[in-house]
């Protein structure tokens, strides 16, 4: 039985020397994050098809290929680390990444907390219904459940219009972790419109059948996606935004919008 | 047949996911082990300053949401200029939890070992430490052996939780796969694996309670 005891002694020296070890590299205390060899770059991997997992386990979208693009311009080699989506903020400001870059949109809110490069999409927020719904416009959504993603810009869009809003079931959104989850339940008919970024809301259309939905006329509002930074990172943002207009001049953003959304819809 | 295809094209990734489930659920369980029973006899020492610090202990750790701790140790701890990397946040986080729970369970079980045990222990001449691991750890081991596996079994389905910190396990693997290919079957192979991987789990222990049993 002393074999127990000194296991037990063993196992927790080794816990609190596992614990030890992992303290202590604080990673946001980089000077300068440009002067890095290696950028991490934070996204949603279930993100489709910005920046997702593939079937072979590798790492693909838009986003994934435009800023394996900008690396190679920087001469820094880009690592992608997937995050939850509700915390990125909180992950670029600890330093555990150095952007978050996956379908991010500009808003106001997010304006306080990060510093963002140039806009280099363009993007709706539709409201996507069952095709057989008798929903046509915004005054349409009175009485009905609505559902977004959680932290989602699409939440914030309709949070602008509380007029909007308030005439919804119980005057508040549904949210879910995904948009897949919104589009299940959407066709499961518990929700009856969902509120989604335009591109995502395109793919996943595509995937689940076009007869099925219909989006309507009305949005809730334009907006952008662009990159975000750390506010102290001005020179990323700075050599950022110089990579991405040389890609947009060569023809090469083009190529990768082409690929992925069968159009050029990068914003020049 | 799609469906067939479906499931051929995401088993690769569903063993990546499940490698990481498996990493965590070990690593947690050999770590809260032992550590529990560490906190057990804190909990029954008879210094007040550490019984109070056990109480404390176990209190914020089975009073607060496994996912809260987790949140905590990763994204909180920073603010103190402690960091710890993704994966060793999640294991020290789960760790402390089990070893919470472990650490009650077997508190229990040595405190439901007779009074008589210490007492012929006492009389045969064993010292305290002798008397605690050659009779009284292995009598109260065999009683918790039911409570014990429980806590087993619900690890396996905490894993899941790694999630918030980025970490790509079978649940997630899952969700990524499912917003994919827009289609719900990735959940439904996902949990058969954790049904299958929880049978053998259940197997395994039972089979370890019965030659536990050796006094009936």
């Amino acid at each position: 039985m002393k074999k127990i005891k000194n296991i037990v002694l063993g196992i927790t020296l080794g816990v609190l020397a596992f614990s030890l070890v992992s303290c202590g590299n604080n990673k946001s205390k980089e000077a300068n994050t440009l002067e890095k060899d290696k950028l991490v770059l934070g996204f949603d991997d279930t993100f489709v098809p910005m920046g997702f997992k593939d079937e072979n386990g590798e790492y693909v979208g838009f986003d994934i290929e435009l800023a394996k693009a900008v690396g190679e311009k920087l001469g820094k080699e880009i690592t992608f680390q997937p995050i939850d989506w509700s915390m990125k903020e909180t992950e670029l400001n600890n330093g555990n990444i150095d952007f978050i870059w996956n379908g991010y949109s500009v808003t106001e809110e997010r304006k306080e907390k990060v510093a963002f490069s140039d806009v280099y999409l363009d993007n709706r927020q539709v409201i996507i219904t069952l095709a057989d719904a008798d929903i046509n416009s915004k005054k349409d959504l009175a009485n009905k459940v609505v559902g977004a993603q959680n932290q989602s810009s699409a939440v914030d869009a309709i949070e602008k219009e509380p007029e909007v809003l308030s005439t919804f079931k119980d005057g508040s959104i549904v949210t879910f972790d995904t948009n897949n989850d919104a589009f299940m339940d959407l066709e499961a008919g518990r929700l009856d419109a969902i509120v989604a970024d335009e591109i995502l809301a395109k793919y996943y259309i595509k995937q689940r059948g076009e007869e099925k939905y219909k989006v309507l006329a009305e949005d809730f509002g334009k907006e952008s996606y662009a990159i975000g930074m750390r506010k102290k990172d001005e020179a990323l943002v700075d050599a950022i935004n110089k990579a991405i207009d040389e890609l947009i001049e060569e023809g090469k953003a083009a190529e990768i919008s082409i690929k992925w959304f069968g159009e050029d819809i990068v914003v020049k | 047949m799609e469906i067939l295809n479906e499931i051929i094209e995401i088993l690769p990734q569903v063993l990546e996911g499940f490698k990481v489930t498996i990493e965590i659920f070990i690593l947690t369980l050999v770590l809260s082990l032992p550590l529990g029973v560490v906190v057990a006899l804190i909990r029954l020492s008879k210094i007040k300053l550490l019984k109070e610090i056990s109480k404390i202990y176990i209190i914020i750790f089975r009073g607060t949401p496994l996912l809260l701790q987790i949140l905590f140790i990763f994204f909180g701890l920073p603010l103190f200029n402690i960091t710890f990397d993704r994966f060793p946040a999640a294991i020290l986080a789960m760790v402390l939890n089990y070893a919470a729970y472990f650490g009650e369970i077997f508190r229990a079980g040595i405190l439901s070992i007779d009074k008589g045990q210490y007492e012929g222990a006492e009389v045969l001449g064993l010292s305290k430490r002798d008397t605690f691991f050659r009779i009284i750890l292995p009598q109260a081991l065999k009683r918790i052996f039911p409570p014990v596996s429980n806590e087993v079994v619900t690890l396996v389905k905490d894993t899941s939780l790694v999630y918030v910190v980025g970490l790509d396990e079978l649940l997630k693997i899952a969700k990524i796969a499912s917003n994919r290919i827009s289609s719900i079957m990735p959940f439904v192979v996902v949990g058969i694996v954790y049904l299958i991987f929880n049978g053998i789990i259940s197997k395994i222990l039972e089979y370890c309670e019965e030659k536990f049993n050796y006094y009936n």
